[in-house]
C-alpha cells in the first residue's frame, strides 16, 4: 500500500476547480463580447442566398379580371414586396386544381405591388387557360412562383419584335420600355382578327410617331409578311419573336444574317415529349460521346455508359442530377435552376439540347 | 448470434420517392407556436441546420454510390438523395422569411455553412486509403444523423400538444411532411453504412460526435435565436426551459431523448425496430404539401 497523499490530492482539486472556474468565467466574457464564436463562417454563405426559392409559393389576391380582346382574360395580382421583374419575364401560375402554367408578365416592371398576366382560352388546350377563364375571379387568391425571365431584352442598335396572337404579352413591357428610351424599334404584330388581339389601343399609340406598328389581322390582310420585315431590318437588329410554333419557325427560317433570334416558346413546348429531338452529349471528362434518343433523357442514355451518375426525382425538381454545361444550347425544361444557374448548367433528367445539336458535359 | 445482428423488420420498407412540395410562408407568424418563443425557436434550429446539413449528406451519398453493390439499397439511396435534396430546398426557403421578420439568420447559417462545407467537406486526401476512410467517418456520421432526425420525425407526427396551442399550420405541415419523410427513410442511412462498412467502433465514436455536435449546435442556435428575436427584449434559452416544454409536450422530452442513445449503441439496433412507417405514409397522404405535389406529378406525367 502506497501512503495515501490527502492533501496533494486536495490540492489538486483544488487547482483543477479553480482552473475550470476561470476558463468558464473567460469563454463567458469572450461569448458576450461575439456570441458566435467559436466557429468560422464560410466567406460566401449559401443557405438562404440560393434565389431558387423553389419550394415556396407567394399567395396573390386577384383584384381585377378584365377582356381586352375577344377570348383572352387580363388579371391583376395584388400581393405586397413582390420581387422586381424585367420585360420579357413570366410567372408560374398554380392554379386550384394543381396545374402549373406560365404566363407573361405584361404589366408595368415598376410595380411592386401587383403583377398582370393575360391568358387566351385554347379550346384544345392542356386544360391551364379553360381553368384561368373559369376558375379565377376578383377577390380570389392563386399562388405563383418566379417570376423567371428566359426571354430578357437584348441590348442592339435596332430592335424587330414579332407578336402572334397573345404571344405579344411579354413584347408589350418590351414596347413601353423601347419607347420610353426612343430606341429604335419595329413590331409586326398578327392575330386572327382585330377583336382578338389584346391591348391594340394602347400598341398603336406607342407607335404613333414614324410607323412603327404594322398590325396584321388575318381576316383583313392574311399572314403577316416576315419576309419583307425582316429584309428590312439593318444589320446587327435583336429580332424578338413570341406567338404559335409555326410563325416562330417562320421567322428562323427567313432571318437573314447578322440579326440575332430571340424565342419566347410561350405554348409550353419543350414539355410536350412529341416534339422532342434526338441529339448527341459528350462526356468530356469520360471521353465517351452518347446519343440521345427523341424518346430519351439525357439522364436515361448517360447511365448507360456511367451506371453511377447520380439522379433522384427524374422531373426536374429535386437538383440531384445537375451537371455543368461546357457547350451547346440547352432547352432548360426544369422548374429549379436559377437563370443564373441556367448559364453553366443543366438537369439532365429532363432538359435537353435545343434543335438537335450537340451538348458537352461536365462528366 | 442473433441478438447481436442488427434486425431489420422488413415490412417497414417502403419505396422512397421524393415529393415536389410548395410552402406559402407569408401568413405564418414570427412566434408560430403562439405566446412560446423558445419552443418556436428551438424547433427554427432546424432550418439553421438543415438546408446546408442535408446539402452534405447528397454530397456525400453521391460519392457513395459506386460502392453501393445492393440494387435495392441502390434505389433506396435514390429516393433517399431526392427526399433530402426537396427537405434542404424547403427548409431554406423559410430563411428569408424569418429574415422579412427581422430576424436575420445569416450569421448562424453562415458558419453551419462552413462546418459542412469546408470542416466536414472534401479534404485534400490522397486517393486510396485515406479518402476511403474519411468518406467511411462521414457515412457512419449520417447514420447517426439520420437516428435522431428519425427520433424527432417520430415526435413530431405524434406531436398533438402543437395542434392544441394553436401552432401555424403550414409550419406543421413543413414539418411532418419532413418528419414523415424522415421516418419513411429511416433505415437507408444505417443500410448504407452497414453496407459499406459496419465497423462497431466507428458506430460508437461517430455517434459520440455527432450527439456531442447536434447538442452544441442545438443550444447555440436557440440562444441565437432567443436573443436575436426583435420582438423579446431579454430573450434567454435555457436547459430548464428545454425541460418544462419537454414535459409538456411541445418539445421533445429529456428522458426519451436519453433513452434513445442507447438503443442506437445496441449491437442489435436496426433503425426499421422504431417508428411506424404505416402512421408516416398515413400523413403523407393527409399532407397539404404532399397532396398538392402529388397532384403536381401526376399532372406533369
Amino acid at each position: 500500500m502506497p501512503p495515501a497523499l490527502p492533501l496533494p490530492r486536495l490540492r489538486t482539486v483544488a487547482v483543477a476547480a479553480g482552473a475550470a472556474l476561470l476558463a468558464k468565467r473567460a469563454l463567458r466574457r469572450r461569448i458576450r463580447k461575439s456570441p458566435l464564436w467559436p466557429l468560422p463562417a464560410l466567406d460566401e454563405p449559401i443557405s438562404g442566398r440560393l434565389q431558387r426559392r423553389s419550394t415556396t409559393g407567394r399567395r396573390l389576391l386577384v383584384t381585377e379580371r378584365t377582356s381586352p380582346a375577344d377570348g383572352v382574360v387580363r388579371l391583376r395580382l395584388e400581393g405586397p414586396d413582390l420581387p422586381a421583374w424585367e420585360p420579357g419575364a413570366h410567372l408560374d401560375l398554380v392554379l386550384p386544381s394543381g396545374l402549373v402554367r406560365q404566363y407573361s408578365l405584361c404589366g408595368d416592371p415598376a410595380d411592386t405591388g401587383a403583377y398582370t398576366v393575360a391568358a387566351r382560352l385554347v379550346e384544345d388546350g392542356r386544360g391551364g387557360s379553360r381553368e384561368v377563364h373559369t376558375a379565377l375571379h376578383e377577390g380570389m387568391e392563386v399562388e405563383v412562383r418566379g417570376p423567371r425571365n428566359r426571354f430578357p431584352l437584348t441590348e442592339a442598335p435596332a430592335h424587330l419584335l414579332i407578336a402572334g396572337g397573345i404571344g405579344i404579352t411579354p413584347v408589350l413591357p418590351m414596347l413601353r420600355r423601347l419607347a420610353a428610351e426612343g430606341a429604335d424599334w419595329h413590331l409586326l404584330y398578327g392575330g386572327r382578327s382585330r377583336a382578338t388581339m389584346p391591348f391594340l389601343e394602347e400598341i398603336e399609340k406607342l407607335g404613333a410617331e414614324g410607323g412603327r406598328v404594322t398590325v396584321v389581322p388575318q381576316d383583313e390582310a392574311g399572314h403577316p409578311d416576315l419576309a419583307a420585315a425582316l429584309a428590312d431590318t439593318a444589320e446587327g437588329t435583336a429580332v424578338h419573336c413570341c406567338g404559335p410554333q409555326p410563325l416562330m419557325d417562320a421567322v428562323a427560317a427567313a432571318l437573314p444574317p447578322g440579326r440575332t433570334l430571340h424565342l419566347e416558346r410561350f405554348s409550353a413546348a419543350g414539355t410536350d415529349p412529341a416534339d422532342a429531338e434526338p441529339f448527341e452529349v459528350e462526356l468530356r471528362r469520360s471521353g465517351l460521346t452518347v446519343p440521345v434518343a427523341a424518346d430519351q433523357s439525357v439522364l436515361a442514355a448517360v447511365r448507360a455508359e456511367l451506371p453511377h451518375v447520380p439522379y433522384s426525382c427524374e422531373q426536374g425538381f429535386c437538383g440531384t442530377c445537375q451537371q455543368r454545361v461546357l457547350a451547346g444550347e440547352v432547352e432548360h425544361r426544369d422548374e429549379l435552376l436559377t437563370d443564373v444557374e441556367r448559364a453553366q448548367a443543366m438537369l439532365i433528367c429532363v432538359s435537353r439540347c435545343r434543335g438537335g445539336g450537340r451538348l458537352v458535359l461536365d462528366l | 448470434m442473433s441478438n447481436t445482428q442488427p434486425a431489420a423488420v422488413a415490412s417497414e420498407r417502403t419505396l422512397l420517392k421524393a415529393r415536389r412540395v410548395n410552402f406559402a410562408w407569408d401568413r405564418t407568424p414570427l412566434h408560430w407556436v403562439p405566446g412560446d418563443p423558445f419552443t418556436t425557436h428551438t424547433i427554427n434550429v432546424l432550418h439553421l441546420l438543415l438546408p446546408a446539413g442535408e446539402r452534405w449528406f447528397i454530397h456525400v451519398y453521391r460519392q457513395v454510390l459506386p460502392y453501393i453493390h445492393d440494387e435495392e439499397l441502390r434505389q433506396d439511396v435514390i429516393g433517399f438523395i431526392g427526399q433530402e435534396a426537396m427537405h434542404s430546398q424547403a427548409h431554406d426557403d423559410v430563411l428569408p422569411h424569418l429574415k422579412e421578420q427581422g430576424l436575420d439568420p445569416t450569421p448562424y447559417t453562415a458558419q453551419v455553412d462552413w462546418l459542412f462545407e469546408k470542416l466536414l467537406g472534401d479534404r485534400t486526401l490522397p486517393p486510396g486509403r485515406a479518402r476511403k476512410w474519411w468518406l467511411l467517418e462521414r457515412v457512419a456520421t449520417i447514420a447517426a444523423i439520420e437516428h435522431y432526425t428519425a427520433f424527432l420525425g417520430d415526435w413530431i407526427l405524434n406531436a398533438d400538444e402543437l395542434d392544441r396551442r394553436g401552432a401555424d399550420p403550414t409550419m406543421l405541415d413543413l414539418l411532418r411532411w419532413h418528419g414523415a419523410e424522415e421516418v419513411e427513410h429511416r433505415s437507408v442511412a444505417f443500410d448504407v453504412f452497414m453496407h459499406v462498412d459496419g465497423s462497431y467502433r466507428r458506430r460508437v465514436r461517430t455517434w459520440a460526435t455527432a450527439f456531442s455536435a447536434l447538442a452544441f449546435l442545438w443550444q447555440r442556435g436557440a440562444r441565437f435565436f432567443m436573443e436575436n428575436d426583435p420582438s423579446l427584449l431579454e430573450g434567454k434559452a435555457s436547459f430548464g426551459q428545454f425541460y418544462r416544454s419537454g414535459r409538456r409536450g411541445t418539445l421533445p422530452s429529456t428522458p426519451s431523448m436519453l433513452k434513445s442513445i442507447p438503443r442506437y449503441l445496441s449491437r442489435a439496433y436496426h433503425p426499421s425496430q422504431e417508428g411506424s412507417t404505416a402512421q408516416a405514409v398515413d400523413y403523407l397522404t393527409r399532407s397539404p404539401a404532399a397532396v398538392a405535389a402529388e397532384a403536381r406529378t401526376t399532372e406533369a406525367r
